[in-house]
């Protein structure tokens, strides 16, 4: 140990790599760890008076793993609030209808179009966040309510109240959209919250149901829960304390799922890269130390103990490298939460607090990965013969060891194997097999990279054949074949993985629009504008057809799921099943339609008509649905005449329509992609500039023979400068032919998915970005450690 | 583990090494015998090429013998695993090599002391100082060898190489690499070994000069030993016998 501790103070150069490598994923991880593990689900500030609350009964889970809940009818929800008033250390149980409302400014719907969707409530509820009035009376009549206060406090911005500058006053009117259209309410108070309150009735009117009770209590919350717990028995879940976070509406929810998505990618990227660094360079390390491990051998060093000697000395690094890498995470996390939240990735009022398990695991994390970087390297190290010690020349082992050509050759053939059989790939797979196989190419071109550098280079530097400075760069290169491979592969799997991720994202991109485009049989649709989405006013009257989407859920068995169904217009008051459906529920045409409504109501609909033609999986007539679901809004009208103005609404070509969605599905690709590409790129920097540092350091020798036999100062260095450059041009070359090759395979596979042509699409700018930004880290790392020596040179013998 | 008390520091029997060269067989050792007594100090000589590399990397359980035998300290090599090879090298032989026999990151009283590290024994600071000061390097100790002249690395390594008391010291060219001054220094070193602690030390040399510093110089050829001398003899004798060798040899070459 104490050897090991001295060797890596000794050969700082030689660790620093190990040192860089480890501690950038340590704060990257410790970083992401704080972010994650702050982002816990929080109530929603309404709640901040309500300690104790109780949530309408969970039937399972839908399809993403979230609690699929059923509704309280309203009578329901009353019964049990009532019921909970007299249980003791209950001072009020306030029943929470949630509406879409959305102040009309200048004729357009105005601020946050998802947020508005919750910002209808009772005025009793305004209790449950401690809300007060700060001006006028409670609403009473329909018709009448309460405005908050557009300069709420707290970290939630204020959406939905009258936006700064347009104050509404007690007494005057107000013109808001909801999900039955455009009305004019009379404001009669105002209130220190944000939302807007209506009387207790109308707002339970205006809701699909009731799924949560607040309840304000006396004394000690757990314990009033527990009384409360055995009132509501199993007609709803009871929540209190960190149990809270469960009232987190799920727009919000799932705006941090996609946060913790990027987060786990980064992590699970950096991980990766880090092991694979820190490995590269011991490798790299125990080679040019052969010699020494040889001494040490000699002087009668066990195999083990220089195995572990080895091992200690990473653990060493890696310890070090965590006491930096988790203080710097810890520190950049807050600063990241901004962007974030800015870029739709963590709700507003997202804060970062310490969060010590996160380091704690970070730093543990960061010396089991140096110590799995370690081993293997440690391992050949251990076999090195004592007789190493005598050799004077360190010639360059063989490049290829057995296991290496095995899964190289392996990789090769699978990766090619794959992309041959893709044809015969069930097509919903194939863009998944096609990206496994471009990850085997890639991985095999790695692997095999000391092989294929050679004959590459010669055909690089062919033109230059005669120069002597590119004759010493041509042989050395070829020579020292690991040394080359070991810069070249960074450089190879930066731009491979650019190359193909951009150029799989782009050219699905491309066909994406047409092909959802051609989905949409009309040419003109009538879309939402500023709004979430269509009240019923504005599609009343509209020449076209169009859906109103709602959630069901349907009993089949003794299970009960949750059902993505569709009002739409028709004749009887029947359901309509495609095939599928009917199959997965076991229904057939003339059975009954077990289900609950969004409000909560129990029904059953008889099956109309089972056919392919249905829009959707359930259909279900729209008057009803408009009853069982009064917020459910229209997505889309799809016109076959001129459309009738609306407010809310705008006409859009079809096209115009989709590519909002494929836009804002873009922006998060296009983000995820550059945030992964950007660490992708920074370690591959790392690992050339790493590479190129140890092995030009381990070099002094040849460059002083170099410069012994003749060679000026500047060639010397420009043949330096060369090895490195060829290197990153091999790596670069090879990792564009195995992506480009891969990518058009994957392109194959997607034109066959769609059944027609694909135009390839190949990002050349991002792919030269990342093979310059490498090229340069080659350059500056091959020059640097020379400068460093002549300064020094005078203290040597 | 075979013990054969004999007296013997070092006994090689009819030893032998071949190496393959791609399809040819090289034999380096051809069915060599040597002993080396306790407090024996034994110089090989011979040509490049000689094999004499190759007895001592046999003989020190560096390299193994295709044939034949090694004994050191009345242990057989033979047989013996990786590990009890390594246990045996650092309990009861050092060694000296022509250059790099230091450890760069280690100070020049940690290098000395290594071999006891490693075997996980109790080092006090005083014998680590006394065995520097034996080589005249004692004000030394915290230096690294960067920081050491090439004579002053190498009494370091003489220091090490025999702080563990082995019952034979091997030694490879040892002035190879040094001037004049610093060789004779090291020659004096490996000879007061043997006159005061009794140490055996058998040491591959090419020149005459180091080989006269030896109890007995035998000299090697194509494998075989070609000639030997006992007793204590010139520079000039060895120097003479070793150029009448090389004649025969090289007329050997020509008549072939």
């Amino acid at each position: 140990m104490r050897l090991a501790w001295q060797t890596v103070r000794h050969r700082r150069a030689a660790f620093a790599g190990t040192f860089v490598a480890i501690a950038a994923g340590v704060a990257l991880v410790s970083g992401a760890g704080s972010l994650a593990a702050s982002s816990r689900p929080q109530a929603p500030d309404r709640y901040d008076a309500s300690t104790v609350a109780v949530h309408s009964p969970s039937v399972g889970q839908d399809e993403y793993g979230n609690p699929e809940y059923r509704s309280w009818t309203t009578p329901e929800a009353v019964r049990i609030a009532s019921g909970l008033r007299a249980v003791p250390g209950v001072r009020a149980a306030v029943a929470d209808p949630v509406f879409y409302v959305q102040r009309i400014a200048a004729g357009r719907p105005a601020g946050d179009a998802e947020a508005s969707l919750r910002d209808g409530h009772s005025w009793p509820a305004a209790a449950l966040g401690g809300y007060r009035l700060t001006a006028g009376r409670p609403p009473v009549r329909r018709g009448e309510v309460v405005a908050g206060d557009p300069a709420c406090q707290g970290a939630e911005p204020c959406h939905g109240g009258a936006s700064p500058g347009d104050l509404v006053v007690p007494g005057e009117t107000v013109r808001v959209l909801t999900a039955d259209g455009p009305q004019t309410w009379t404001v009669t108070g105002t209130a220190d919250g944000p939302g807007w309150y209506v009387p207790a009735d109308d707002a339970l009117r205006r809701s699909s149901g009731v799924r949560v009770i607040g309840l304000l209590v006396d004394g000690d919350p757990a314990a009033v829960a527990q009384s409360v717990r055995r009132v509501v028995g199993d007609r709803g879940t009871v929540l209190a304390g960190s149990d809270r976070g469960a009232l987190e509406p799920d727009a919000v929810s799932r705006v941090r799922w996609l946060g913790a998505q990027l987060l786990i990618a980064m992590v699970s990227l950096s991980v990766f890269v880090t092991v694979f660094v820190v490995a590269a360079t011991c490798g790299l390390g125990a080679a040019q130390r052969r010699r020494e491990t040889g001494l040490l051998r000699a002087v009668g060093a066990t195999p083990g103990q220089v195995r572990r000697t080895m091992v200690a000395e990473t653990l060493v690094v890696g310890a070090a490298a965590g006491l930096t890498g988790v203080p710097a995470g810890a520190l950049a996390a807050p600063l990241l939460a901004g962007p974030l939240v800015r870029a739709g990735l963590e709700p507003a009022g997202f804060t970062v607090t310490a969060q010590p398990v996160a380091w704690a695991a970070a730093y543990i994390l960061g010396v089991v990965v140096a110590l799995a970087g370690a081993v293997v390297a440690a391992w050949r190290s251990s076999r090195v013969p004592p007789l190493e010690a005598l050799r004077e020349t360190a010639a360059e082992r063989r490049a290829m060891t057995p296991a290496r050509w095995l899964a190289g050759v392996l990789g090769a053939v699978g990766g090619t194997v794959l992309l041959a059989l893709l044809p015969r790939v069930p097509l919903t797979q194939r863009t998944t097999a096609g990206t496994g196989a471009a990850m085997l190419l890639i991985g095999a071109a790695a692997l095999l990279a000391p092989v294929l550098i050679g004959p590459l280079v010669r055909a690089v530097t062919w033109p230059v054949r005669r120069s002597a400075t590119a004759l010493l760069v041509r042989e050395g290169t070829r020579t020292a074949a690991r040394r080359t491979a070991a810069t070249a592969a960074p450089a190879l799997l930066a731009v491979a993985f650019t190359v193909l991720l951009t150029g799989m994202v782009a050219t699905i991109e491309g066909v994406e629009g047409t092909d959802r485009a051609a989905d949409i049989p009309a040419a003109l649709v009538l879309a939402p504008d500023g709004a979430p989405g269509l009240a019923a006013a504005a599609v009343r009257g509209q020449p076209g057809r169009s859906a109103l989407p709602t959630r069901v859920l349907v009993g089949h068995g003794g299970a009960t799921e949750g059902l993505d169904a569709a009002g739409v217009d028709g004749p009887d008051r029947g359901a309509v099943l495609t095939p599928a459906t009917a199959a997965r529920l076991g229904l057939r045409r003339g059975d009954d339609v077990r289900l609950w409504w969004a409000d909560g109501t129990a029904a059953r609909v008889p099956v109309r008509a089972v056919t392919r033609d249905a829009p959707a999986g359930l259909c279900l007539p729209r008057a009803l649905v408009r009853e069982h679901d009064p917020v459910a809004l229209t997505p889309v009208v799809l016109l076959d005449g001129a459309p009738v103005p609306a407010t809310g609404a705008r006409t859009m070509s079809a096209r115009a329509y989709v590519q909002i969605d494929i836009d804002a599905e873009g922006r998060l690709v296009r983000l995820f992609l550059w945030v992964l590409l950007g660490l992708t790129a920074g370690y591959a920097v790392l690992a050339v500039a790493n590479t190129m540092a140890m092995s030009t350091a381990g070099r002094r020798a040849e460059f002083r023979t170099l410069r012994l036999a003749g060679a000026a100062a500047g060639q010397a260095k420009l043949v330096a400068v060369a090895e490195a450059l060829l290197a990153v041009v091999a790596g670069t070359l090879l990792g564009a032919v195995v992506a480009a090759v891969a990518l058009t395979g994957v392109r194959d596979a997607v034109a066959a998915e769609l059944q027609r042509a694909v135009p390839l699409v190949v990002p050349w700018g991002a792919a030269s970005l990342v093979a310059l930004v490498c090229a340069v880290a080659a350059t500056l790392a091959s020059v640097t450690p020379r400068l460093v020596r002549a300064e020094t040179a005078g203290s040597g013998r | 583990m075979t013990m054969t008390k004999n007296g013997f520091a070092v006994e090689l029997r009819a030893a032998t090494r071949t190496y393959s060269v791609g399809r040819r067989a090289v034999t380096a050792l051809a069915g060599v015998d040597l002993t080396a007594a306790a407090a024996e100090f034994v110089a090989v000589m011979g040509p490049s090429g000689s094999g004499k590399s190759t007895l001592l990397h046999c003989a020190a359980g560096l390299d193994r013998l295709t044939s034949g035998e090694v004994v050191i300290d009345g242990v057989r090599l033979a047989g013996l695993s990786q590990r009890r090879l390594t246990v045996l090298r650092r309990d009861r032989v050092g060694f000296v090599f022509q250059a790099f026999n230091l450890l760069p990151a280690l100070t020049a009283a940690q290098n000395v002391a290594l071999p006891r590290l490693l075997a996980r024994r109790r080092v006090v600071p005083a014998e680590v100082t006394a065995a520097l000061d034996e080589v005249g390097l004692a004000d030394r100790a915290g230096h690294r060898p960067a920081e050491l002249s090439g004579g002053e690395q190498q009494r370091v390594a003489i220091a090490r190489a025999l702080f563990t008391r082995p019952a034979v010291l091997f030694a490879d060219e040892p002035t190879g690499a040094l001037d004049a001054a610093s060789g004779r220094e090291v020659l004096a070193l490996l000879r007061a070994a043997v006159n005061r602690r009794a140490r055996t030390v058998v040491m591959v040399t090419h020149d005459p000069f180091a080989a006269a510093h030896a109890d007995r110089v035998v000299w090697l050829g194509d494998g075989r030993i070609v000639d030997a001398l006992s007793g204590p003899a010139g520079t000039r004798e060895i120097a003479m016998r070793t150029a009448a060798l090389e004649e025969t040899s090289s007329l050997g070459e020509a008549r072939r």
